[in-house]
C-alpha cells in the first residue's frame, strides 16, 4: 500500500524531472540540500501542476508539513522544522513502528487504525468530497475492506474532525517551535498582533489544498452531533494561539481575548472560502483589518477607563472641597 | 508579623524620603520572593481525569481568594478609617498574597479562570460593605463565617489529595495547608474582635456560609 503510492510518486517524479531539470533551484528556497532533492522535485511538480492535489502521505503529518511549507515561504521556523520532517518522511513506515513500539506491526489500537484510515482518506477528498466514499476509498488504499467505514459513527464528520485535529496539532508544533527559538534567543519575539496574524494565516493556509470542498466540511461541522467536538477543537485552538502569543491572564480578559480571536478566525475562514484573489491576498488583508479593529477596540477601552478614572477623581475632589466648604468634614 | 507590620508602615508612609522608599522596596521584595515560587507546584497531569480534577481545584481556590479579596475591600471601604482598619488591612494583605500565588499557578498550568469572576467581584464587595455597615462586629462576623467556610473547603481538598496520592501532590498540599492556616488565623482574629456580639449572629453566619457553599459549588463547574 505504501509501496504502491511511493511507486506512483516515483513515476510522476520521473515524468516531471525532464521539465524540472531546466529550472533546478529557482522555485523552492527551502529545498537546499541534495538529500531532499527527490522530495523537492515532487513538491515543485505539485506547485507547477497547480491542482488541488492533497499531500500524498501515508505517514500522516510529516510529509504534509513539508507540502504546506512549499506554499508559505514566509514562516522562518518552518525552515528549521522541514529538515527533521524530511528525514522522517524518507522513511514513512518509521512512524507506525514508533507508534507500536516493540510490538508487532499488526498490533495497534482502534484509534490508531481509525486515524490511519482517515489520513489515507484525505487524499480522496478532492475526488469524493468529505463523504463516506472518501473514507471507503481511503480504507481500500490501505488494503482494508471498505466495510470498515462502519467504524465511524459520525460518518464524514469524523473525517473532517480528524483533519481539523491534525491541522491543530501541526499549528501547535509550529508555535511551540517558534516559542523555543525565542526562548533560545535565536529569534525576535513578535508583537502580539503580528503573532496572532501569522498564527491564523498559517492555520488557514492548511485548508488551501481542500478549499474547493471546504464549504461542505464547514456545513458538516455544524451538524448537531458534530458540534460538541468541533467547538472543543476550536476552543483548544484559540487557547493554544493565545498561550503562545504570551497571554497569561487570569480574569475576564481570558474570555474576551479568546472570544475576539474566535470571531476573527471564523469570519476570516468564511471570507477565505469565497476568495478568488491570487494566493488569497484578500483574505489576509481582511485578517489584518480585523486584527487592527480588535487592537483599536482594546486601546479605546483603555482610554475610556483612564478617562473614567480621571473623571471620578475629579468628582471626588469636588465633593471633598464642598464638604470642607460647608464644614461637614469636621473631625470629632 | 514583622513583615506585616513593615508592610503597613510602608503603605502608610508613602513619603518622599529615598531611604524609606528603599526600605519599602526591600520589604516588598521579601514578600515577592516568598510568593513567586509557583514553579513546579503542580505535577504534570498523567491523564485528562487528573487534569480535570486539578484544574477544578485551582479554579475554585482562585475564585475563593478573589472573592475574599473583594470582601475585605468592601469592609475597608466602610471601616477603613476606624480603629479596626489596620486589622482588616492586615488580613486583606494576606489574601492579596494568596490571590497572587493562585494567579501564578493558574497561568503556569493554563487553567481557565471561572467565568463568574465579575459576579464574585460585585457580590464580594457588596457583602463586605454591607456587613461592615452593621458595625465592626458585623464585619468580624462576616470574616468569621467566610473564613470558616474557606477553611472547611481547604480541608476537604487536603483530604482529597491525601486520599489520592500525598507524595505526588506534596507541594500543592503544602501551599493549601499554609493558606488554610492563614485563614484559620483570620477566623480566630475575627472571634477575638467581638464577632459574636453582633445581633443575629447565628442567622448572619449561617446565611453567609450557605452563600459560600453555593459559590464553591458553582465555581468548580462554571
Amino acid at each position: 500500500m505504501a509501496a504502491l503510492l511511493r511507486g506512483l510518486r516515483a513515476g510522476r517524479a520521473l515524468r516531471g524531472l525532464s521539465s524540472v531539470v531546466a529550472a533546478p533551484t529557482t522555485t523552492n528556497p527551502q529545498c537546499g540540500s541534495l538529500r531532499q532533492g527527490f522530495h523537492c522535485a515532487v513538491l515543485r511538480l505539485q506547485d507547477e501542476s497547480k491542482s488541488d492535489k492533497p499531500p500524498s502521505s501515508t505517514s500522516s503529518s510529516t510529509t504534509y508539513h513539508e507540502h504546506y511549507q512549499a506554499h508559505s515561504a514566509e514562516q522562518d521556523a518552518a525552515a528549521s522544522a522541514s529538515d527533521p520532517a524530511a528525514d522522517q518522511s524518507t522513511n514513512p513506515n518509521a512512524s507506525y513502528q514508533d507508534q507500536s513500539g516493540e510490538q508487532d506491526e499488526e498490533y495497534e489500537t482502534e484509534e490508531q487504525l481509525q486515524a490511519r484510515i482517515l489520513t489515507a482518506a484525505l487524499e480522496f477528498v478532492p475526488l469524493h468530497g468529505w463523504s463516506m466514499e472518501a473514507i471507503a476509498a481511503g480504507a481500500e488504499s490501505l488494503g482494508l475492506s471498505s466495510a470498515s467505514t462502519g467504524m465511524f459513527e459520525k460518518g464524514s464528520g469524523d473525517l473532517v474532525l480528524h483533519f481539523i485535529a491534525q491541522c491543530n496539532a501541526q499549528l501547535t508544533e509550529i508555535l511551540a517551535e517558534q516559542h523555543n527559538q525565542v526562548q533560545l534567543g535565536q529569534a525576535e519575539p513578535k508583537k502580539t498582533a503580528d503573532f496572532i496574524r501569522d498564527a491564523v494565516e498559517t492555520r488557514l493556509r492548511m485548508y488551501i489544498p481542500y478549499i474547493e470542498t471546504w464549504p461542505q466540511a464547514m456545513s458538516l461541522l455544524l451538524l448537531p452531533h458534530n458540534i460538541p467536538d468541533s467547538l472543543k477543537h476550536l476552543s483548544t485552538l484559540m487557547d493554544d494561539i493565545w498561550y503562545y502569543a504570551g497571554d497569561r491572564s487570569t480574569d475576564m480578559n481570558w474570555y474576551t481575548k479568546r472570544a475576539a480571536l474566535t470571531g476573527i478566525y471564523n469570519t476570516t475562514e468564511l471570507v477565505m472560502i469565497q476568495d478568488s484573489s491570487p494566493d488569497f491576498q484578500d483574505t489576509w488583508t481582511f485578517l489584518d483589518n480585523r486584527i487592527q479593529d480588535v487592537v483599536n477596540m482594546a486601546t479605546t477601552a483603555k482610554q475610556v477607563q483612564s478617562t473614567g478614572e480621571a473623571v471620578v477623581q475629579g468628582l471626588m475632589g469636588a465633593a471633598v472641597t464642598l464638604k470642607n466648604l460647608t464644614g461637614l468634614n469636621q473631625r470629632r | 508579623m514583622q513583615t506585616a507590620a513593615l508592610r503597613v508602615f510602608c503603605h502608610w508612609s508613602q513619603s518622599n524620603s529615598t531611604a524609606m522608599i528603599r526600605q519599602c522596596l526591600k520589604c516588598r521584595a521579601l514578600t515577592l520572593q516568598q510568593s513567586s515560587r509557583a514553579y513546579g507546584v503542580i505535577p504534570p497531569p498523567r491523564d485528562s481525569e487528573e487534569k480535570e480534577m486539578v484544574h477544578r481545584m485551582l479554579r475554585v481556590d482562585h475564585a475563593g481568594e478573589y472573592g475574599a479579596n473583594r470582601i475585605y475591600a468592601g469592609q475597608m471601604a466602610v471601616l477603613g478609617r476606624s480603629k479596626t482598619g489596620p486589622f482588616i488591612q492586615e488580613m486583606w494583605d494576606q489574601e492579596k498574597k494568596h490571590l497572587e500565588k493562585f494567579n501564578e499557578m493558574l497561568a503556569e498550568n493554563r487553567v481557565r479562570p471561572t467565568a463568574l469572576l465579575p459576579f464574585w467581584n460585585i457580590a464580594g464587595f457588596v457583602l463586605g460593605a454591607s456587613s461592615a455597615l452593621l458595625g465592626k462586629e458585623g464585619a468580624m462576623a462576616c470574616t468569621v463565617a467566610v473564613e470558616e467556610s474557606i477553611t472547611e473547603h481547604y480541608n476537604n481538598q487536603i483530604r482529597t489529595l491525601m486520599e489520592k496520592d500525598p507524595e505526588r501532590y506534596t507541594e500543592l498540599l503544602q501551599v493549601i495547608k499554609e493558606f488554610r492556616d492563614d485563614e484559620m488565623e483570620h477566623h480566630d482574629t475575627g472571634l477575638e474582635h467581638d464577632a459574636e456580639n453582633v445581633p443575629g449572629y447565628w442567622l448572619l453566619k449561617n446565611a453567609i456560609q450557605l452563600g459560600c457553599k453555593a459559590a464553591i459549588y458553582v465555581s468548580q463547574r462554571i
